[in-house]
């Protein structure tokens, strides 16, 4: 299979490779920027992603901080709060996010929940935009279910990529093989039990039931992130590293 | 082929890289976006902020000169406008620099394409949004007339002058200094060469990804890299 095609910044996408769409309407990811009336071009080095059916196109780049889009999983942590809201922190060293004290399931003023600073909370991106600040909240709008996120109590979060996150939150196809070609946590979840949450702004909230098994599995997903490995060095690492507890 | 490049050697920047080339070795980190200071805050697009430390010593006007220099070419590369009211931050450390029998105008204008270069690379690292790509070559020109590209010590000495150019995929100057006695006929020369060797620089590859014919002893090492890099960040979508 031939490689994709890789683009430099300010190259332009040449006009055949881009998808047909059915409804006329192109779907833009990261890494591409549209000038009128139709020129796409790279904003980052990355290789070309089409996907047909969806109409949608991407670079592919390993690097570089999260920048947070609606409806992306992240994981925060309160910083401080003020009068009607927490200020969350999603990357280090910007800017923070706000998360409404109102913003959780079934929460009226009287029974909200009492969170103080550097509690973790699993949250989805409400609004994201570059002229404003970010507003997270814990459970969906539209439905008004909580959906797993709130509080995180216990546990511990390791960093990854945010590159590395999204290929775990990528879930698996219909014969149940990782789509992102992570298979770390399945194969620990079948000696060991925990609970975790990812983030896609890079963090791995994991709870397990003693300290030395959480950090084993936080050292697993660092190592794959960070070794590259592929999913027989991956199986190998966690038969290793189950050895050991 | 071309100048020494490792990626990402430090894990605490958003993007870094180490870059050698025959007179110097500077080591770039990028960080941003991230949170600028009020005071320095610009309202629709983002504070570019350069810091240079020299090899050994404290930074002075030298440092604060080529800093100016570098953050005007690095303006025109980055999508300012993509981030309002952050800061992006580059920080490059020289880490070999030339000897001291190389002084003043030519020992800086000597740095500034490799500096260049790190940035760019660092920013890209970092997965920085840019509008173009850019190269940047030193040339000097030596004896009767022969212009060397990216010259030794040895070669350098008793250059007639040097000069530091940067040009963008869409063929913008972005960077032109020189130092030495020449007229206006040798630097439009200097300029028609540098244009070419940075074109060459960001060439496409062939089918096989091998280098091309190039002109010049570098060949296309900027697009070599950069599609080696981003073809081991998809590694894993090949073998699922």
């Amino acid at each position: 299979m031939a490689a994709a095609m890789v683009l430099l910044p300010g190259e332009n996408i040449p006009t055949e490779r881009l998808p047909k769409p059915k409804k006329g309407k192109l779907t833009l990811g990261p890494g591409l920027q549209h000038t009128p009336p139709s020129t796409i071009s790279a904003t980052t080095a990355g290789s070309l992603q089409v996907d047909h059916r969806k109409a949608a196109l991407w670079l592919e780049d390993a690097g570089g901080r999260y920048q947070p889009s609606v409806g992306d999983l992240v994981i925060a942590q309160i910083h401080h709060s003020s009068v009607e809201t927490y200020s969350c922190a999603l990357t280090p060293h910007t800017s923070f996010a706000i998360l409404g004290q109102l913003a959780f399931e079934g929460v009226s003023k009287k029974t909200r929940p009492q969170l103080k600073a550097a509690d973790i909370v699993y949250a989805r991106v409400s609004k994201a935009s570059k002229w404003e600040d970010v507003e997270i909240e814990c459970f969906n709008s539209a439905t008004g279910k909580a959906e797993g996120m709130g509080q995180l109590k216990g546990g511990m979060v390791f960093d990854v990529r945010p590159a590395f996150a999204r290929r775990l939150m990528m879930g698996t196809d219909k014969e149940g093989v990782s789509k992102g070609g992570v298979v770390l946590l399945e194969e620990v979840g079948g000696k060991v039990k925990f609970e975790v949450a990812v983030g896609r702004n890079g963090k791995v909230w994991v709870d397990s039931g003693s300290v030395r098994e959480t950090v084993m599995i936080g050292q697993l997903l660092r190592g794959a992130d960070e070794g590259g490995w592929d999913v027989e060095g991956q199986r190998k690492a966690v038969k290793k590293a189950l050895r050991d507890v | 082929m071309g100048p020494d490049i490792s990626h990402h050697p430090l894990q605490g920047a958003d993007g870094s890289v180490t870059f050698s080339s025959n007179l110097c070795s500077i080591l770039a980190a990028a960080n941003g976006p991230v949170e600028v200071q009020r005071r320095d805050e610009l309202p629709e697009e983002a504070a570019v902020e350069v810091n240079i430390r020299p090899p050994s010593g404290v930074s002075g006007p030298r440092e604060r000169w080529l800093e100016s220099v570098v953050a005007a070419v690095l303006r025109s590369v980055l999508h300012l406008h993509m981030h309002p009211r952050t800061l992006v931050q580059i920080t490059l450390q020289i880490t070999k620099a030339p000897s001291s029998t190389l002084k003043g105008a030519i020992r800086d204008v000597a740095l500034l394409p490799s500096l260049i270069n790190a940035s760019f690379l660092a920013l890209l690292d970092g997965g920085l949004p840019l509008r173009s790509t850019v190269a940047a070559v030193f040339l000097a020109v030596v004896g009767m007339g022969e212009v060397r590209e990216d010259p030794s010590e040895k070669e350098l000495a008793g250059c007639k002058s040097v000069h530091g150019l940067a040009y963008n995929n869409h063929g913008d100057l972005l960077l032109s200094e020189s130092s030495g006695s020449f007229d206006l006929a040798e630097w439009e020369n200097i300029a028609d060469q540098a244009e070419e060797t940075c074109r060459a620089a960001m060439a496409p590859l062939d089918e096989d990804g091998v280098v091309m014919k190039g002109t010049m002893s570098s060949g296309p090492w900027l697009r070599q890299e950069l599609t080696d890099k981003a073809q081991a960040a998809v590694a894993w979508r090949e073998a699922t």
